[in-house]
């Protein structure tokens, strides 16, 4: 394995020659390099890149080579086919709900024995201890990199003109959709979300359900999921919401693009689109927590970072130092701030506080309250399969074509029950 | 003519079926061997037989692949040749505002579909793009959700894929005409035959070659659409614009089904087979069908 | 000239007018939007004309992303691939046109049969393979598995159909190899042909997202395509400016061949009739 590593670097660097790539980028002598895929475009990528670049800068002994790799799909795709094919990177970051089935398929590097790694101070709802239920109990193999909860974000002018606050559970939703509403063609809506599994498992949660039941059965919130899907039905016939088109990221960057031209006066979005949406409203911009069912409940999203067991020993070591490096507390405070996406470390925040950072900036403070109701996510090795292929397209299916909600979970849950 | 020495053919050939052989019947075969297993690349392979093909037999996925497949590419055929044909009559002509509207057409067809895609992506959009504009100021009230409804989808991205193709059949069609005698529709003309007869009783007839060649093969590429989709709806909203190519790679990437996507593929593969082999038995017999 | 279909004056002038519009005014809206400040993209969308126009977008892609590089690698991968294409297209389409053996329409067949098989479908074991020697992120990865041209083969073959054998018989006595006939002898004859291949598979090939995707790891072998798809984010709003400007970049090239040399793509790509 290690001859062909060394024969795949030969044959990178000699094409890179090759193809007259210049050597800025080839690891300097004598350090370690660390290859590091990861899945951002955008100001996203740029904050990253920075961030290797300030460590690179910053010691003499290893060398993260940061490279792009298409987006969460296209670089899980991947990172699947090189592990297959022995030739993946020793770092890259993975969405959450796919951390079980690689732990499981035992691709990750355990990471307790690592130095520094216990000690990181870490936020437990944002790290793998509350993540997933008993996340705790399980060997450490992923770092929390970029984590985020849904909020919701609200025209702070139009609220203000007409009196209204953020509503603070369901039958305010429905009241202040309907007054921000306007009844004409090509009127705003009052409200608008992505029809997606994220914001779904929000209102299951809210509903006072779980999407996997406690004896491990997909349960898919039962009749607290029946009711979750109901009230986008419900809103979205009433006129009350504005459905984005396109599925996964195109539809939330839609939803993003109502609410900036005022065509939506509130939407549920990730705290992850904080920095933009700030920059480009020409309102008030306000973040909120989302709004009680029978009782206040979010998910987390984002990314976690991963060591892959496959590479040699003293690169997963030099990645080790890396992620040290990314977890202290300057650092999270730059991808945070620069970012929107909620610091990871109990010191970052109190770094951030000191600064008066939250005083100047509220809105960035929601995201890290919620927390406090922030639901952790079953360790499920088929959560990830069952939600893109069976759940989420039975979720667009009932809200745009008004399919009824009980029968469509139904099949669902009898469809997550057959075998992969 | 026979080889001057026995093996030459096979030299010749050597190359390029050496080729063929590693990156296409290579795969193919380990497509086949893949789709008899349930496997995600990263834990050992299990053994299903025919399980993945009677799961998308069962769950109506095949089906409604296969039909939204073949409604979208019969629409794009259909519609790139009829626009191909009616461009031709109307840019068999001499003159550089011809040639540069021809090339104009043709040049769609050299930008990259990712590059269409995004493009038409924001055109389209129901609320800011130009259309709906456009729209709304003949009509009042909300322009149609061209790229968001379960039913306007299809159509929508169908409509892009002609735009970039046209040019294939513009000049497919352009040649074609040049090989109608001139002296047949001459003796037409002096006959008293109007414009359209002798359209319909000479040029039509004559070009039914070429009419069939375009038909095929842009059958063939249309049914392989992927990137349009890709970058437009993600094969949504609903699955309304899941083509082949796309069920197959959402499979493979998204759901990790290695196996299940290897029997799509396969079955794919089968089909195209089929119309290829429809398209040699025509061309057998251009004169008739 | 030829008698056609006499349409009206005016009604086809208004025709032409209608078409051009069509094919041109979304190259039009391409370059206008890149040409906007982000703000104005997002609060005035449908207006035609930027207000306040600026390079900015340019300016941002010139600067964030490696160009020259990536331009230099889609542009060599894209020689690569055409110039393989035409070497190995000359001897199959000779054998396939002008000598009798067995198995010829197995290879045929075959040769066919590939253009069936999508890249997005061979992706994992065409990876794999490539990997266990070493190919990926390489010129070679990138290059080979596109090192055959069903349409190229085709098109000489039906250009060698028109070459009378004698030609070529005479051309034996002489004591030429078959080697020298094929690449000496033939193919000047066919220099219109192979043009025109040579352009098109060129442009076809700069144009490719998907393969090189997947088959590149690293950012030495990435190609311009990629690049573009860097500036539309995920997880961030997008900065439309950005992807339209780089969009621009991405297809001036493949335009700017096809002005130059337009005569010849159009002819690549018009080949009647695989069988006769």
């Amino acid at each position: 394995m290690i001859p062909r590593r060394e024969f795949l670097r030969a044959s990178a660097v000699a094409g890179g020659s090759v193809l007259g790539a210049c050597a800025l980028d080839a690891v300097p002598k004598g350090r370690t390099p660390v290859s590091l895929w990861f899945s951002y475009g955008g100001t996203n990528r740029e904050v990253l890149e920075s961030l290797v670049q300030r460590f690179n800068r910053g010691q003499t002994r290893d060398f993260v080579q940061a490279v792009y790799q298409g987006d969460y799909f296209e670089g899980l795709a991947k990172l699947r086919t090189a592990i297959a094919a022995r030739c993946a990177p020793v770092l890259s970051h993975v969405v959450s709900e796919v951390i079980p089935y690689l732990a499981e398929a035992g691709v990750l590097e355990p990471l307790a024995d690592y130095p520094g790694l216990r000690e990181l101070d870490l936020i437990p709802e944002l790290g793998q201890e509350r993540t997933w239920a008993s996340g705790g109990a399980r060997p450490l193999c992923a770092l929390p990199f970029n984590r985020s909860t849904p909020i919701a974000y609200l025209n702070g002018d139009l609220f203000a003109q007409a009196g209204l606050d953020a509503p603070r559970d369901w039958d305010e939703l429905r009241a202040v959709a309907k007054r921000l509403t306007e009844r004409k063609a090509g009127g705003r809506f009052g409200f608008g979300c992505p029809i997606n599994w994220w914001f779904w498992v929000a209102l299951v949660g809210q509903a006072g359900g779980s999407i996997v039941a406690a004896n491990g059965r997909v349960s898919l919130g039962d009749e607290a999921g029946v009711r979750a899907l109901r009230l986008w039905q419900e809103l979205v016939r009433g006129g009350l919401m504005k459905l984005p088109p396109g599925r996964d990221y195109n539809a939330w960057e839609q939803c993003n693009q109502d609410f900036l031209s005022g065509r939506a006066a509130m939407i549920w979005s990730s705290t992850a689109f904080l920095k933009y949406l700030e920059a480009h409203a020409r309102f008030r911009l306000i973040a909120a927590p989302l709004p009680a069912g029978v009782k206040r409940a979010v998910p987390t999203g984002g990314t976690f970072w991963v060591v892959l067991r496959s590479a040699p020993s003293a690169e997963k070591a030099a990645a080790v130092r890396f992620l040290r490096f990314m977890h202290e507390p300057e650092q999270v405070i730059t991808w945070s701030t620069r970012t929107g996406y909620i610091p990871v470390t109990h010191g970052a925040v109190r770094a951030l506080e000191q600064r008066g950072y939250y005083a100047a900036h509220p809105n960035d403070r929601v995201a890290l309250e919620q927390l406090s109701v922030a639901e952790p996510w079953p360790w499920s090795v088929d959560l990830f399969r069952i939600q893109r292929e069976i759940v989420q397209p039975r979720l667009e299916s009932a809200v745009i074509q008004q399919r009824d909600a009980s029968a469509i979970l139904t099949e669902a849950r009898a469809l997550a029950l057959e075998p992969a | 003519m026979k080889p001057s020495r026995p093996g030459d053919p096979y030299w010749m050939l050597l190359p390029t079926l050496l080729l063929l052989f590693v990156f296409f019947v290579f795969p193919l075969g380990m497509l086949i061997e893949h789709s008899l297993f349930s496997w995600d690349l990263l834990t050992p392979a299990r053994y299903v037989g025919l399980g993945n093909y009677r799961s998308l037999l069962h769950s109506g996925e095949l089906w409604q692949t296969f039909s939204t497949t073949l409604s979208m590419s019969t629409v794009v055929v259909l519609g790139s040749m009829a626009a191909g044909l009616g461009l031709a009559l109307l840019l068999d002509r001499p003159g550089r505002w011809a040639a540069f509207v021809r090339s104009a057409v043709f040049s769609a067809y050299v930008v990259s579909w990712v590059s269409v895609g995004l493009l038409f992506l924001w055109l389209l959009d129901a609320d800011s793009g130009i259309f709906a504009g456009v729209w709304r100021t003949f009509s009042n009230g909300r322009a149609p959700q061209w790229l968001a409804d379960p039913a306007l989808a299809p159509w929508a991205v169908a409509a892009v894929t002609i735009w970039k193709i046209t040019g294939y059949a513009l000049v497919i069609f352009l040649s074609g005409l040049q090989d109608v005698p001139p002296t047949i529709l001459e003796a037409a003309e002096l006959d008293g035959a109007s414009p359209r007869q002798r359209f319909a009783s000479v040029t039509w007839p004559l070009l039914r070659p070429t009419t069939l060649f375009v038909a095929t093969t842009s059958l063939i590429a249309s049914f392989q659409l992927f990137d349009v989709v890709r970058v437009m709806t993600q094969g949504g909203p609903v699955r309304s614009t899941t083509v082949f190519v796309y069920a197959i790679y959402e499979q493979l990437f998204l759901d990790l089904r290695v196996g299940r996507a290897s029997a799509e593929a396969v079955v794919f593969f089968a089909i195209l087979l089929l119309l290829t082999g429809a398209q040699f038995v025509l061309f057998r017999n251009p004169e008739g069908l | 000239m030829r008698p056609r279909p006499a349409l009206s004056g005016w009604f086809r002038q208004g025709a032409l007018c209608a078409v051009a519009l069509v094919w041109l005014f979304p190259y039009l809206w391409m370059g206008l939007t890149s040409l906007k400040p982000l703000a104005e993209i997002i609060s005035a969308p449908t207006a035609l004309w930027p207000k306040q126009p600026t390079l900015d977008a340019y300016r941002e892609v010139f600067r964030s992303l490696p160009l020259a590089r990536y331009f230099f690698n889609t542009s060599v991968m894209a020689l690569g691939i055409a110039a393989l294409q035409i070497t190995l297209a000359l001897p199959a389409g000779y054998a396939l046109a002008k000598l009798r053996f067995r198995g010829k329409r197995w290879a045929f067949g075959v040769i066919v049969a590939t253009l069936l098989v999508p890249a997005q479908v061979r992706f994992v074991p065409v990876f794999s393979l490539l990997a266990s020697v070493g190919l990926v992120n390489t010129l070679s990865g990138l290059i080979l598995p596109f090192g055959v041209s069903a349409l190229g083969t085709f098109l000489v073959r039906q250009a060698l159909l028109s070459v009378p054998d004698a030609q070529i018989e005479a051309a034996r006595i002489d004591g030429a190899s078959e080697l020298y006939i094929v690449y000496r002898l033939l193919a000047p004859l066919l220099k219109p042909t192979l043009i025109s291949l040579f352009l098109f598979s060129f442009v076809s090939h700069w144009n490719d997202y998907f393969w090189p995707l997947v088959l590149t790891t690293d950012e030495h072998a990435r190609t311009l395509p990629l690049a573009i798809a860097l500036l539309r984010e995920q997880g961030t709003g997008v900065r439309w400016h950005l992807v339209m400007a780089g969009n621009v970049i991405l297809s001036l090239p493949a335009l700017a061949v096809f002005a130059a040399a337009q005569r010849h793509l159009l002819r690549a790509i018009n080949v009647r009739g695989f069988g006769g």
